[in-house]
């Protein structure tokens, strides 16, 4: 199958690539950007590690075809950090226990990252609804809650 | 220089935790190489047929396919191949099955062939395009269809083994394992109080995040290079070399990080198949798993069961007999004995009568692999509802119970031999003194009950090996044999800071590829952190040793005057010389390398009890866990958090299967829920905070005194829930995972019964 030019925005910046027109979204940037901080789990939707913001929203990229991402603004787990330096919310899950395999992280950042954004003061509940479609099988959930909720708490400070 | 605070028992975050959340962290499937292939695996759609005839000619020709290859490509593994691997070995006739079908498949998912090319589209395409002859046979899905009369028969070779007089026809139950003392029929008849409990446990996935990925690459002088998510880079790399016949100074196994395994990446599924297309296409190959591949038939789930327990004790409580039947369904291919799962169930009470049976029955499904203290859950869930039940009985309090019943050290564990250093005692004192159990239970909305489980996990030691250089800046560098599952380069940070007297920013451990450092067994059986620490011991010994001969060349002394503490050599009341300037000072006088290995540890046997507080939806079945709390014996803590992480994702594994996670075969031996939509691992909605409590009862002759610490947690969890629903609801479902319709089935059964 010929394979179509792609002109995408992602993490701030405008990026070309030749993809497969069934290369999904997820594909278009492990595989032809080489971002691979994005996770594949399960290439339907049903496990959130590759989750990204497009257009501000937690999308699961194994889900949107790469040939849809232009015109939106796409932000993955790369775009978070400025100069190597880490946002206060992965500094937090990383530093108390809220990553272990680290497999579903990436997707669990992104996942909190547009929680903390929509809403300063998310109770319990919204955090584990925001992240509710992040499955995570080491940690059991507890200290990546706890980790968002002190980052919320920090920024309210 | 002053000490150091110290780094034993501080919750020192993890030391690759940052490239974990920055996404920088590399798995398998994030490798690239150049001119790098992509492989996929055809699969057989069929629970049990005889392969007829492959043909791979029309895939071949496929523009973009580079090759293709079949069990043709493999050397046949006789019966009977054993490589030394754990404690009792890997049989390669299994493992090479499990990659490769030849002549017969024996589940759903069974690979049958192999194609690399271009990209993972075109390798897609070649699948559809190879041609496999299947004459379908007869399938036996369950363990029921495996054993009745006239079953279709797996394997000619297998007759049950352990049977008196011996056996002569085929048959899909592989071996009878039994362990026996006193005499249990006359206890349980003549005993006051009995119970009798029976349970089905479906088989259920280890659920790990990352799907298995590899990447294989063969030099042009035919040396291969394999990436791998792997718990274990020796084990990886003997079973590879035994599957191609290939030296292993010709093999290296490179371990990337593992996004999750509990067991299920210990055997190989794919990187020997990925070598020989690398082999046979002369570029390298990534081969990526995925998820209904995982699920159905690419790697191995864990083991269902059917268990049967009778009880019996005196009426003050006194446990006189425990009897228990054990069918354990290893899934397609034999061996999988059921003895540890047996005597953990029972090893927590002391018995003077005890007989335990078990079976190792073959049905078409995957092989079943390890997940997380192999069997301990299944069998717990049985056993400790059964002493549940007889506490109901007697009418006494369950924990006082097990505290009038306990193993002690010294006592007599279920094979014979007495029990090594256990604290059981200690974590029934600490459930007593503790507000989840002596605040009562707050009434709700609909029906409350309170659950307490025992679970115990012996774990095992064996071989863990390390090397310690030193820096020209004077810094430890540890290099271990062991992958990092559990956060090991943090745990065993801290131990070459505390052996050092450095802070843990100044030493660096990380984990070594299979050509880079000596023979470790895999990361399996909660041992890694014990005998890695230990081998780190004896490695940091070994280097100040030879660090203390130089010391002493430029203090001009005898090695025995100089004393090392916290990164100073100092003669006494003389003079001194920092770790930094004696590696400025010598750089250039040869190699500084301590070697550690730890083989023959002691055992630091696993114990936690459980307390849960669940309610009871009497419309749906619906069970909703209120609080949960997890007491465990470690040892010693290293790192409390880390081990905190442990044990709460631990639990949440045990309430996923617990409540809703489950195999779901038609009777054709397909799986009906291979993704996780319809196999529901729990999320962050699920489940409450799970709280947990550590207890230290250290362990004699072990660094540290440390327990293992992985396994334990996830044993009493399913049995912790049925007790609490048995106390809030009066009925048990005996069936794991005890979902909503199960559970509503029962309690309308009782109903009827009652009305």
């Amino acid at each position: 199958m010929s394979r179509l030019m792609i002109e995408a925005r992602v993490n701030g910046e405008t990026v070309t690539a030749l993809a497969d027109p069934r290369d999904t979204l997820l594909d278009l940037l492990r595989d032809r950007l080489g971002l691979t901080g994005t996770k594949e789990g399960c290439g339907n939707g049903n496990c959130g590690s590759c989750t990204v913001l497009v257009d501000g929203e937690p999308v699961n990229a194994c889900l949107m075809f790469a040939v849809e991402a232009p015109g939106r603004e796409i932000l993955t787990v790369e775009g978070l950090s400025r100069n190597g330096e880490l946002t206060d919310l992965q500094r937090n899950l990383a530093d108390s226990g809220g990553t272990q395999c680290g497999f579903c992280t990436p997707g669990i950042v992104l996942s909190a990252t547009a929680l903390l954004a929509r809403n300063a003061a998310p109770s319990e509940a919204d955090i584990r609804l925001a992240i509710a479609g992040n499955l995570c099988r080491c940690t059991g959930y507890d200290k990546i809650v706890r980790a968002i909720a002190l980052t919320a708490e920090q920024r309210r400070r | 220089m002053d000490a150091p605070a110290p780094s034993i028992g501080q919750s020192l975050p993890r030391v690759d935790g940052r490239d974990r959340v920055a996404g920088r962290a590399l798995y398998p499937a994030d490798m690239q190489r150049p001119n790098m292939a992509h492989a996929r695996i055809l699969r057989s759609p069929h629970a049990h047929a005889v392969i007829r005839a492959v043909d791979t000619s029309r895939a071949e020709a496929l523009e973009g396919v580079f090759a293709v290859v079949t069990a043709a490509d493999f050397p046949e593994i006789p019966l009977g191949t054993m490589i030394p691997m754990g404690e009792t070995g890997a049989d390669m006739w299994m493992v090479s099955l499990i990659n490769m079908a030849r002549g017969k498949v024996f589940w759903v998912g069974q690979p049958v062939a192999a194609v690399a090319a271009r990209d993972p589209h075109v390798a897609q395409a070649a699948l559809a395009l190879i041609a496999v002859e299947y004459e379908v046979l007869e399938p036996a899905p369950d363990m029921d269809s495996a054993m009745r009369e006239g079953a279709p028969v797996l394997h000619e070779h297998v007759v049950t083994k352990g049977v008196a007089p011996a056996a002569q026809a085929p048959s899909n139950i592989c071996s009878r394992t039994l362990i026996e003392r006193g005499a249990v029929d006359e206890a349980l008849a003549r005993s006051p109080a009995r119970a009798s409990v029976s349970v089905v446990v479906d088989t259920a996935h280890q659920g790990y995040i990352e799907p298995q990925a590899m990447l294989a690459e063969v030099s042009a002088d035919g040396f291969a290079t394999v990436w791998t998510s792997t718990q274990g880079q020796f084990t990886t790399e003997l079973m590879i070399a035994r599957m191609l016949d290939r030296p292993l100074s010709k093999l290296k196994v490179v371990p990337m990080e593992v996004g999750g395994a509990f067991g299920g990446k210990i055997l190989i599924h794919g990187e020997a198949v990925a070598v020989r297309l690398a082999e046979k296409c002369g570029r390298p190959v990534r081969l990526v798993f995925g998820r209904d591949e995982v699920l159905q038939g690419g790697s191995g789930p864990t083991m269902g069961v059917a268990i049967g327990i009778d009880v019996a004790a005196e009426a003050d409580g006194r446990l006189t007999a425990i009897s228990g039947t054990y069918h354990v369904d290893a899934g397609a291919l034999p061996g999988l004995s059921p003895s540890l799962l047996m005597q953990a169930s029972a090893a927590l009470y002391q018995v003077e009568n005890l007989r335990l049976e078990g079976f190792d029955v073959v049905t078409n499904k995957p092989r079943t692999e390890a997940y997380r203290g192999p069997g301990g859950i299944q069998g717990a869930f049985a056993m400790e509802q059964a002493m549940d039940e007889l506490c109901l009985r007697l009418g006494m309090d369950p924990l006082e119970f097990r505290r009038r019943n306990a193993a002690v050290t010294g006592s007599t564990m279920p094979i014979g031999t007495p029990f090594p250093s256990i604290g059981l005692t200690n974590i029934l004192d600490a459930v007593a003194a503790h507000p989840c159990w002596t605040e009562p239970l707050e009434p709700g909305p609909r029906p409350r009950g309170r659950g307490l489980a025992l679970g115990y996990w012996r774990g095992t030691s064996m071989t863990s090996a390390c090397h310690i250089t030193i820096g020209g800046d004077g810094r430890p560098v540890v290099t271990m044999g062991a992958v990092d599952i559990s956060g090991t380069r943090t745990s065993m940070t801290q131990v070459a800071a505390d052996q050092f007297g450095l802070a843990p920013e100044d030493v660096h451990v990380q984990t070594g590829d299979s050509k880079s450092v000596g023979y470790s067994d895999g990361a399996a059986g909660s041992r890694v952190a014990r005998t890695m620490a230990a081998a780190i011991v004896e490695a940091s010994e070994e280097v100040l040793d030879q660090l203390r001969v130089r010391a002493a060349g430029l203090l001009q002394a005898e090695a025995e005057q100089v004393a090392y503490a916290n990164g100073v050599f100092r003669l006494q009341g003389g003079s001194a010389i920092t770790l930094a300037e004696l590696m400025q000072e010598t750089i250039s006088s040869g190699a500084v390398v301590g070697r550690g290995t730890s083989t023959k540890l002691p055992f630091g046997v696993e114990v936690g009890a459980h307390v849960c507080d669940v309610e009871v939806d009497e419309e749906t079945g619906q069970v909703t866990i209120l609080r949960y709390t997890a007491f465990q014996d470690v040892g010693r803590a290293l790192n409390p958090s880390a081990i905190e992480g442990q044990i709460q994702g631990s639990v949440v594994q045990g309430l996923g299967w617990a409540l809703t996670e489950g195999y779901d075969y038609d009777a054709e031996g397909r799986l009906r829920n291979a993704s996780l939509l319809d196999y529901r691992l729990p999320t962050a909605l699920d489940v409450p905070p799970i709280d947990c409590v550590i207890i230290e009862t250290p362990v004699p002759g072990v660094p540290y005194g440390l327990r293992g610490v992985g396994e334990v947690p996830i044993v009493p969890v399913a049995a912790c829930v049925a007790n609490a629903v048995a106390r809030a609801v009066g009925v048990r479902t005996r069936r794991m995972p005890m979902t909503p319709e199960r559970l509503l089935a029962a309690m309308r059964a009782r109903l009827s019964r009652d009305a």
